[in-house]
């Protein structure tokens, strides 16, 4: 089907292994029950939450979905939780027109890497500090 | 070529016939392999990019040569009967809630279908505040014709003029429903007319009118009316399911559409099932980089205007033997904001970020993107005028802003910004050159020497450097000097997935997929231009609604 020989589909499996092997191994090492190796896991494994506090399901590469993101932080209402930063300015960065009140809390806070502020790529005016 | 074949192809128009030679779909592999699958597999190899880039155990689509494996369309994968926590049953599923899918619904519904629409964002999602048709009652029949003459012109001839005609013959019945749709229901609409069109409501001396659905001003747009809209749908039966990606077509060995697989937020598959049709509305990929990096290489600096745009909708029409327009698609780079939108194509000085023209700046802003295309630049341009312009560009086309309502656009200036989106407003105002050359963020010196030749060469009546019209050069002289910094970006990709003119997905012999259908910007046909046309204001979000409000009331009666 594909139009790949054989030795092209080895070599990027090979290749594919070699990098897992070389990015994830250390990473893997650190990232460890309560001691994760992001900004926003450290707070939480700080507070003494382990792991699968989020990630619930077997394989902890699953992506978490928000809602156990917004089970702690807005019981379980993202409108709840949009309220919260109501006066922040220029805008409420939980609340706006694209995606009302159900951003994916990842775009901008992230766990296992530095938080970013998302909205600063095409609104360079909305300067957030992101924790 | 057997004899069916040829009178096949004598039946099929230019246009798609050119699509299925040069297009990408999975048919285009079989047929080319033959020719040469040792020399394949060879270029395959040295195609790293690509091949790093691949799962194993997963298939790719394939360029429309055969050699490169494309790490942007996998095949999806099967899901297993387990994972599928409920099956529903409609007559119509729409992927994609937008300005194509939810007047599709809308329109199924009123026609009597039952409706399931399934999007991936929480919300309705769309953009832009104008969407225009033709007022038919009003127009002369040969103005109809000359104006999608015009627009296949405007569209460097790489248009399908059957796809032209569907929006010209249908767009101001549609658009006109649409407001009365949204109105009522609370959206802030109004129909300007032809106002808006001043340059086409005569083509080739033959009359034409308008109906321009305006849904605005900005902050407000065409993404609130189209939530407003989608209220109206929902109480006229339809079923939305937000957060809800597609994640694969379903098809029968005969190759008939027979319904949609997605996501929930709780991880767990849906089948919608669709007795007549599946439509799938889900927008362009700006925001897959593979995708755009293979089919608008040159638009790798530029930022996007939207998010999630990741062209999920390709991957599953061309596993379900659809054909991908081939590489060189339209696309759409605007910046209505950072000034008035009305002064975006007057010819005022115009420097890149080195300080230095790079124009004649009679060339439209819908075009300049082409010249700013490199890393530094990316789409940042600056146009520059001095105290007098209200005088020396009176006669110019477009329209002035005086400089009281020209603060409206400016981030020094204190107060409300209205009509646009404040954040993105980006003009400036300064009593010297260096002052205002350091506001807009361009090369300091370079500039004053460029200011300083063009007032030269407008003194002379000549511009030896590029050749603009005389009336166009008003020197810079008078403080203070003002500067629009514009920063175009990617709005949409508008080439896409091959359809006829009943949107009906083409498969690689040019027959129609059974039971899929394809419209708003991920359906080729309706541009082929290096860019995106201005020659209708509103003409984007009129195809959208014009072929959603055709589509969804073809789907219904079948």
């Amino acid at each position: 089907m594909r139009p790949t020989t054989f030795q092209g589909a080895a070599f990027a499996a090979a290749l594919a292994l070699a990098l897992a092997t070389f990015f994830a191994a250390p990473a893997l090492a650190q990232d460890t029950l309560g001691k994760p190796d992001g900004a926003l896991g450290k707070v939480h494994a700080a507070e003494g939450y382990k792991c699968t506090k989020c990630h619930t399901t077997a394989k902890k590469t699953d992506p978490v979905p928000q809602e156990t993101c917004l089970a702690c932080h807005g019981d379980g209402d993202s409108k709840k939780l949009a309220a919260s930063t109501a006066k922040v300015k220029p805008v409420n960065p939980h609340e706006n027109r694209h995606y009302g009140t159900e951003a994916d809390c990842g775009l901008c806070h992230k766990q296992h890497q530095a938080s970013v502020n998302y909205c600063a790529d095409c609104h360079p005016r909305f300067d957030f500090k992101v924790k | 070529m057997s004899k069916d074949q040829t009178t096949e192809a004598t039946e099929i128009d230019s246009f798609t016939r050119n699509v299925l030679a040069h297009g990408l779909s999975r048919r285009s592999f079989f047929s080319r392999t033959a020719a040469g699958a040792a020399g394949i597999g060879a270029i395959s190899l040295a195609g790293s990019t690509a091949e790093a880039a691949t799962r194993p155990n997963v298939d790719y689509g394939i360029s429309s040569d055969g050699a490169a494996s494309l790490s942007f369309l996998p095949r999806p994968q099967p899901i297993a009967e387990a994972d599928i926590k409920e099956t529903l049953t409609f007559d119509v599923v729409i992927v994609g809630a937008g300005a194509a899918g939810v007047p599709a619904a809308l329109s199924a519904a009123e026609n009597g279908a039952t409706v399931a629409v399934i999007q991936k964002h929480p919300t309705p999602v769309s953009q832009g505040n104008t969407g225009t048709g033709i007022d038919l009652a009003t127009s002369d029949k040969a103005g109809v014709e000359a104006l999608v003459s015009k627009l296949m012109v405007d569209n460097n001839h790489r248009s399908n003029p059957a796809l032209l005609r569907e929006w010209a013959y249908n767009s101001g019945e549609a658009v006109r429903w649409i407001i009365d749709r949204a109105k009522p229901a609370g959206a802030q609409v109004v129909d300007q007319g032809s106002g808006p069109q001043g340059d086409i409501r005569k083509v080739n001396g033959y009359t034409l009118n308008y109906v321009t659905s305006f849904f605005g001003p900005k902050p407000y747009t065409t993404g609130d009316g189209i939530r407003v809209l989608a209220q109206v749908a929902q109480k006229a039966g339809v079923k939305f399911y937000f957060r809800m990606p597609a994640a694969q077509l379903v098809q029968n060995a005969a190759g008939q559409v027979q319904g949609v697989i997605a996501k929930g937020p709780d991880g767990k598959y849906t089948r919608f099932m669709a007795r007549k049709g599946v439509v799938l509305a889900a927008g362009d990929y700006q925001n897959n980089k593979a995708m755009c990096d293979y089919f608008i290489p040159d638009q790798k600096n530029f930022g996007r205007k939207m998010m999630d745009r990741t062209g999920d909708g390709f991957v599953m029409a061309y596993w379900a033997g659809g054909v991908i327009e081939p590489i060189g698609h339209t696309k759409m780079l605007h910046d209505f904001d950072a000034g008035p939108a009305t002064m975006c194509d007057m010819p005022f000085l115009v420097v890149n970020r080195d300080g230095k023209r790079f124009i004649n700046e009679s060339v439209e802003m819908s075009l300049i993107n082409n010249y700013l295309r490199d890393e530094k630049n990316a789409g940042h341009y600056c146009q520059v005028f001095d105290a007098d312009y209200m005088s020396t560009a009176a006669k110019w086309p477009g329209m002035l802003f005086p400089p009281e309502k020209l603060k409206n656009y400016m981030p020094e200036e204190p107060g409300p910004k209205l009509g646009v989106f404040p954040s993105l407003t980006n003009t400036w105002k300064a009593d010297t050159l260096e002052e205002l050359a350091r506001k807009l963020e361009v090369n300091v010196p370079n500039f004053v020497a460029t200011v300083k030749r063009y007032n030269e060469m407008a003194a002379a009546k000549a511009d030896t450097e590029f050749g603009k019209a005389p009336q166009w050069l008003a020197p810079i002289v008078k403080a203070p000097f003002y500067g629009i910094h514009r920063r175009l970006r990617l709005t949409t990709v508008c080439s896409g997935m091959l359809v006829d003119s009943k949107h009906r997905a083409l498969d690689a012999d040019g027959k129609p997929i059974p039971g899929l259908y394809i419209i708003g910007n991920m359906a080729a046909g309706f541009y082929g231009g290096v860019d995106y046309p201005l020659t209708v204001f509103g003409l984007s979000l009129g195809r959208c609604y014009t072929f959603g409000y055709l589509t969804g009331r073809y789907l219904a009666k079948l």
